[in-house]
């Protein structure tokens, strides 16, 4: 094996193939980077100008793409309070109160070398570990991802600072949502008012834009007239990339705890990038002896969630390589790509002839995430500098960018206009308390509970809906975990009480 | 909101009361526009709406019994800043399959520009929103239209 890795690396670093790995995370950045742009788009749109290359350099350059876009998003999280993908969602809960801190270029660096070292690990898991992690893959069924979906649930208890109970009647809110469109199971419309467009359903994408991007420009920039779009300027300065890095490599369990939930979730067929990161940053939250400075602006919060949605890229691929079942919609489009390449999914493409093919591409998805971390670390001294420009030419290059955007998703003028009321719902919700985090949230994991649940009510219609769900090795463990995160700010309280109670 | 404190110009309204009675609105035309669906499509719909209801009466117990009381706007500027800008927004998105992407934009980024400028309508701040809202808007028609292929909004009058 050892010799195959060898002659990937090598593959890697043919000058052709390095420009292209190069140009690759340079596009996947951009396409991160700007909302409305993702790195399904990204490989999609690139994919057939890798038919005439190679197959080594096409699955290079499509690796550059991949690790590229999973650490672009971060960069609108943290500057604008916009996720350019889904997955940088939880990015934003730290990213943006950092910036407003003039601590943009931190959050930034942050981000770089937390995506490099979980991109790192998980691609380490995938050369290793690849085949017996994608059958233990198979035994995620559908109470599997229901249970998986209700755990994400959980982090709404850290989302809503004031109230749980409002934060979960928004996650309730954020669920019917999801339900608009046709049934992923049965085939039924809902909730769509006679337009065909919403059949497909609400459009994510749209939903982050609408309810983080447009209340911040309403509040800050127009409302209050800040002549920045941040209360503290950045000052950009090299030596913060060494600051930053002595401090990341300081929380070894941190990152390697977000790297497993990252490629946990990722080699869990259809759950994505935005799931990993919630849970990881909850996680990572609920283990630090700090939990309160979570939400307020720390780098421990873009870590957990940049380490993990970087890793599960690398996660998505191993259902994908071994067992041809893609783990999220950039999976599939990279399928489609091996397929042109007439490169067959299965445990032979890491042993039979294809293989040098194959390292080739596991070895530029590593050199690629060494290289976002090049790019992201010095890169952020130009890109910090982006919310030091005066808002009033900034905000509205933004809002046309959100329209632009909106737009672009599926050509349509109802995703403009329903991200223009979620931005009104979102400033309101904002002016009352009522923090419009876990309306998105429950946006993203209705489907995925729905799904577990009737496919559930479905299979265990014999055994018994209820045994079935709750019955299984995986879900057990899901349960038990769903328990405890609802349970642990009362645990944490005691142990506080604890504490104080041995201090006195 | 019925329940409400004066506090200067600005009303303090009882966002408690707000949020459930949306909340309890929200399940009510949820509940009545999935009445039909088969059995298969509303399980799903039907157990968020016992969550929505539920956790609706909660907060509406909490709107009578520990009510929070909040400003919507800290001042009349704000206020008046909030809708002008909205307003902008929203003639804009009107605007766009009318005249077409390109002349909304350039207007829209112009007049945006323009109003959140501090020295509106000297000569300098006009000559700046000019040249920027044609960069910026061109730049960005041409990455989408022209590079990518994204088919963006024309005027009514063009096939």
């Amino acid at each position: 094996m050892f010799d195959v890795v060898l002659q990937g690396l090598q593959q890697v670093f043919v000058p052709l193939n390095f420009v292209l790995l190069f140009a690759g995370v340079f596009l996947g950045i951009t396409f991160g980077a700007l909302p409305g742009l993702t790195a399904t788009m990204g490989l999609a749109l690139l994919v057939p100008f890798t038919f005439t290359m190679s197959p080594e350099s096409g699955l290079i350059m499509l690796a550059g793409i991949y690790v590229g876009a999973m650490y672009g998003d971060a960069i609108p999280a943290i500057l604008i309070n916009t996720p350019g993908t889904p997955s940088a969602i939880a990015t934003t809960f730290d990213g943006f109160p950092l910036a407003q801190k003039g601590m943009a270029q931190h959050a930034l660096v942050t981000a770089a070398l937390a995506s490099t070292i979980g991109s790192l690990l998980a691609n380490v898991v995938l050369v290793v570990a690849g085949p017996p992690l994608a059958a233990a893959s198979l035994k995620f069924g559908p109470p599997e991802y229901f249970w998986l979906g209700i755990f994400g649930l959980t982090i709404i208890s850290a989302l809503s600072s004031g109230s749980v109970i409002k934060g979960f009647l928004a996650g309730c809110i954020g669920m019917v949502l999801s339900a608009v469109g046709m049934a992923s199971i049965g085939g039924d419309v809902r909730l769509t008012f006679g337009y065909p467009i919403l059949q497909g359903g609400i459009d994510l994408i749209v939903a982050l834009i609408g309810f983080f991007c447009l209340p911040e420009i309403l509040t800050s920039v127009i409302g209050k007239r800040r002549k920045t779009y941040t209360e503290k300027a950045v000052e950009p300065k090299l030596a913060v990339i060494g600051e930053v890095a002595m401090k990341i490599v300081k929380k070894p369990l941190l990152l390697l705890r977000s790297a497993v939930i990252g490629t946990i979730v990722g080699f869990a067929p259809g759950a994505g990038g935005n799931i990993a990161s919630m849970v990881s940053y909850n996680e990572a939250r609920r283990w630090s002896k700090d939990p309160d400075k979570y939400g307020k602006g720390t780098i421990d919060g873009v870590a957990a969630s940049e380490s993990a949605n970087s890793a599960m890229a690398p996660g998505s691929l191993i259902p994908l390589l071994t067992l041809g079942i893609p783990g999220s919609p950039a999976a599939a489009v990279i399928l489609g790509a091996l397929m042109v390449h007439r490169l067959k999914p299965g445990a032979d493409l890491f042993t039979g002839p294809e293989a040098s093919i194959i390292y080739s591409f596991l070895m530029g998805l590593l050199v690629a995430a060494f290289l976002v971390s090049f790019i992201g670390s010095f890169g952020s001294v130009i890109f910090s500098r982006i919310i030091n420009i005066p808002s009033r030419y900034l905000a509205p290059g933004i809002i046309f960018m959100t329209v632009l955007g909106a737009y672009a998703i599926r050509n349509s003028m109802l995703d403009v206009w329903i991200m223009f009321v979620f931005g009104i719902i979102g400033f309101v919700s904002r002016k009352l308390n009522f923090h419009p985090a876990p309306i998105v949230l429950g946006l993203i994991l209705g489907p995925f509970i729905e799904e577990g649940l009737v496919k559930s009510v479905l299979a265990g219609q014999f055994q018994g809906v209820f045994n079935y769900m709750v019955f299984r090795p995986i879900s057990g463990v899901l349960i038990a975990l769903c328990v405890l995160s609802l349970c642990w700010p009362l645990i944490a309280s005691w142990r506080l009480k604890k504490k104080k109670g041995e201090v006195a | 909101m019925s329940d409400t404190h004066d506090d200067g110009n600005m009303k303090r309204i009882n966002s408690d009361l707000v949020i459930s009675v949306i909340g309890l609105v929200l399940a009510g035309v949820v509940y009545y526009f999935t009445r039909d669906l088969s059995r298969l499509g509303v399980i799903f719909v039907n157990y968020v709406l016992i969550g929505l209801t539920v956790f609706s009466v909660l907060v509406l117990i909490k709107a009578f019994t520990k009510p929070e009381h909040i400003m919507f706007f800290d001042s009349v500027v704000e206020r008046n800043n909030i809708v002008i800008g909205v307003s902008i927004l929203l003639v804009y998105l009107l605007a766009l399959p009318v005249i077409g992407f390109l002349p909304a934009s350039y207007i829209f980024y112009f007049c945006f520009n323009l109003y959140l400028s501090e020295e509106r309508f000297t000569r300098k701040s006009i000559l700046t929103s000019v040249l920027l809202s044609a960069l910026v808007v061109t730049l960005f028609y041409c990455i989408f239209q022209l590079g990518l292929g994204v088919p963006l909004p024309t005027a009514m009058w063009v096939d």
